[in-house]
């Protein structure tokens, strides 16, 4: 899985290519983490390329969420295919994390 | 007086009966003497009476003492009686001729009675020092005999348990199977043997007892038995071993132990699992190039620790690549120097060559440890067994990977359902739901479901019936129900709430039907999505 990070508006893009699973989600954590303590109050996962997220991706966007939320942040979720949109409404998570259709309708919001 | 305090029997042959009596008289005291006046009559008694020692008188009328030697010595009754011939004083040239009929001494006539005496008791205490040495001889050999018997039922025994026929499964065209056990002289307890234990998998073991003769083969006999055995109802390496090795360590009064490698293959997919117990390591000749050697231990040998819980690994074989197996008369094999052959140079052996088929690669192998060992005798077993899959010939609409407990190990699965999806048609969606599934529930497995300290493989399988595509995960762990609670609270807010369950509940909800049963001592979950028409 591959991660790349663009600033834009004040917001950290991270856009994701593959798959959110038990092995590709560490580095998606220590990613967050980098941003996090390099001051980041805005992110964004944008998942256009992501094929899928199991509970260990689900996990690092749920500590995320936490975390920028004690600290004042704000994190959104754009771009979501429609296995990764099922599986946040069966999750539960679609109801809880800010979403979007796109990565413009994201940063409008933020 | 012999040994047991018995008279000898001396026979005195003379046609003068005066001299007969010369003779007893000098010798009736010590010994037990019986008269012949005759050739005929010589012969009759010594045959009847069989005397220790022949007196002969050369000159007689009819029969002469050297056709009366020549008789008795032509007769293997009487061949071995000394035989002393007496002579008058002119015939002493003649001499050469007495001997060379086989007579033991010649006295001249007439007879002085302290040489008679002497030469008598000489010849009488020689022969029994023959008869004694004979004896002994006798035993010696007999043991001798015993000993290749011994040896020769012993290897019958190892013989006998081996398949040797070849092409062993000639209607099967996925793979080839050779395999050869060259004996050394004295029974060294390898052996190998394979069998399928369902349609598509294949036990293969090789395996080396220490020890030799009879006892080793027994050993050998009963352990291949145990194997067998197990693995009709055990598909785990790892578990075979285990309790073949606990039966094996038991009862082991006179501490045999034997080496063993235990793979079992797949012969549609190349999936492979295996067990090494003190084994020298395999190698896989890959075709793609390379060559990789299973040295993983999990275990020692067997027999000599009870109760211990042995490991097992897993590879897959790609169509074309080789597994070799064999023994360590192999490695060891000593030229006329003593220096060994080595893995090195069989090593060199495997890299330098493509090896067209199983039989070419058991034989050259063979071949060259033998030509190394010219001149040397061969001091141990050598058995080398070869797999090799052959070109894939059926279009998989079935998969079967088999991983190990390790988390990394899950992307393999992943590269491996993709290829599956796209040459099945499966479409993104389904595939991506899929693989979520794998992914929660191995990594449930491996992180929860497999007990202690053990290290069971794990197999998934994939495959279609009719319109539904059947996935199924199966491991040897302990038992394991994955779905058992499936009630998450989907309703909390961000800060109260537990990933928990929520990896069950996607396999739950993702998947069309999910089961789980306990079957044979595995823990078998089946996951079934629902094709498009």
């Amino acid at each position: 899985m591959e991660i790349s990070v663009r600033e834009t508006g004040g917001v950290s893009v991270m856009d994701f290519t593959g798959n959110l699973d038990t092995n590709t989600s560490p580095a998606a954590e220590s990613e967050v983490t980098r941003l996090l303590d390099g001051g980041s109050d805005k992110i964004l996962f944008n998942f256009k390329d992501l094929n899928y997220i199991s509970s260990s991706g689900l996990r690092i966007l749920l500590a995320t969420a936490k975390k920028m939320r004690t600290t004042g942040g704000k994190m959104m979720v754009c771009n979501l295919n429609e296995t990764v949109q099922e599986v946040f409404d069966i999750s539960g998570f679609a109801a809880i994390l800010d979403l979007a259709s796109n990565v413009e309708e994201a940063l409008a919001a933020f | 007086m012999s040994e047991n305090n018995k008279k000898f029997t001396i026979l005195a042959v003379d046609d003068t009966p005066e001299n007969l009596d010369v003779v007893k008289g000098i010798l009736g005291q010590d010994y037990v003497v019986k008269v012949a006046i005759n050739g005929p009559m010589a012969l009759k008694i010594a045959e009847k009476q069989r005397p220790d020692l022949i007196l002969l008188d050369v000159m007689m009328p009819g029969m002469d003492g050297y056709e009366v030697c020549r008789r008795l010595k032509s007769n293997p009754e009487t061949s071995d009686v000394p035989v002393i011939f007496l002579t008058a004083m002119d015939q002493t040239s003649d001499e050469a001729h007495g001997f060379s009929l086989g007579a033991a001494d010649y006295i001249a006539k007439p007879v002085n009675p302290p040489i008679l005496k002497a030469r008598v008791e000489t010849h009488l205490a020689l022969k029994e020092s023959m008869d004694e040495l004979q004896k002994a001889y006798g035993i010696i050999k007999g043991q001798k005999d015993r000993m290749e018997d011994e040896l020769n039922i012993g290897r019958d025994i190892q013989m006998s348990m081996l398949p040797l026929e070849f092409p062993a499964f000639p209607e099967r065209k996925e793979f080839d199977i050779q395999a050869l056990l060259k004996p050394a002289r004295e029974v060294g307890g390898d052996f190998y043997d394979f069998f399928f234990i369902s349609d598509d998998e294949i036990c293969l073991v090789v395996g080396d007892v220490s020890g030799k003769g009879v006892p080793a083969a027994l050993f050998m006999a009963v352990t291949k038995t145990m194997i067998k055995t197990r693995a009709m109802d055990d598909p785990s390496p790892a578990s075979i071993i285990t309790r073949v090795n606990d039966e094996m360590s038991e009862d082991n009064p006179s501490s045999m132990f034997i080496t063993l490698f235990l793979a079992i293959c797949n012969v549609r997919s190349g999936a492979c699992r295996y067990t090494n117990a003190g084994h020298n390591p395999p190698y896989i000749m890959r075709k793609s190039g390379g060559r990789d050697c299973l040295d993983q231990r999990h275990g020692p040998i067997i027999g000599a620790v009870e109760e211990l819980a042995y490991k097992e690994s897993a590879t897959t074989l790609s169509a074309g690549d080789s597994l070799l197996i064999f023994t360590d008369g192999v490695t060891e094999a000593m030229d006329v120097d003593g220096a060994l052959y080595s893995e090195s140079r069989l090593e060199q052996l495997l890299d330098g060559n493509n090896f067209s088929s199983a039989g070419d690669l058991v034989n050259e192998t063979l071949a060259s440890v033998e030509s190394f060992a010219t001149g040397a005798e061969q001091a141990d077993d050598i058995t080398i067994l070869a797999f090799h899959l052959e070109q894939e010939l059926v279009q998989l609409q079935q998969l079967e990977i088999v991983i190990e407990p390790d988390f990394p190990e899950i992307e393999r699965v992943n590269r491996a359902l993709e290829k599956f999806a796209g040459e099945n048609g499966i479409s993104k969606g389904v595939t991506a739901k899929v693989s979520i599934a794998i992914d929660e529930l191995v990594n449930n497995i491996i992180a929860y479901g497999l007990g202690n300290k053990l290290r069971h493989s794990i197999m998934i399988e994939f495959r279609f019936s009719g319109n539904q595509l059947i996935i199924e995960i199966i491991d040897s762990g302990m038992p394991f129900n994955p779905f058992e609670s499936v009630n998450v609270d989907t309703t909390s807010s961000v800060e109260d709430r537990e990933i928990g369950g929520l990896g069950r509940l996607l396999v739950y909800e993702l998947m069309d039907d999910v089961s789980y049963q306990r079957l044979k001592e595995q823990n078998v979950v089946r996951l079934l999505m629902n094709m498009p028409a």
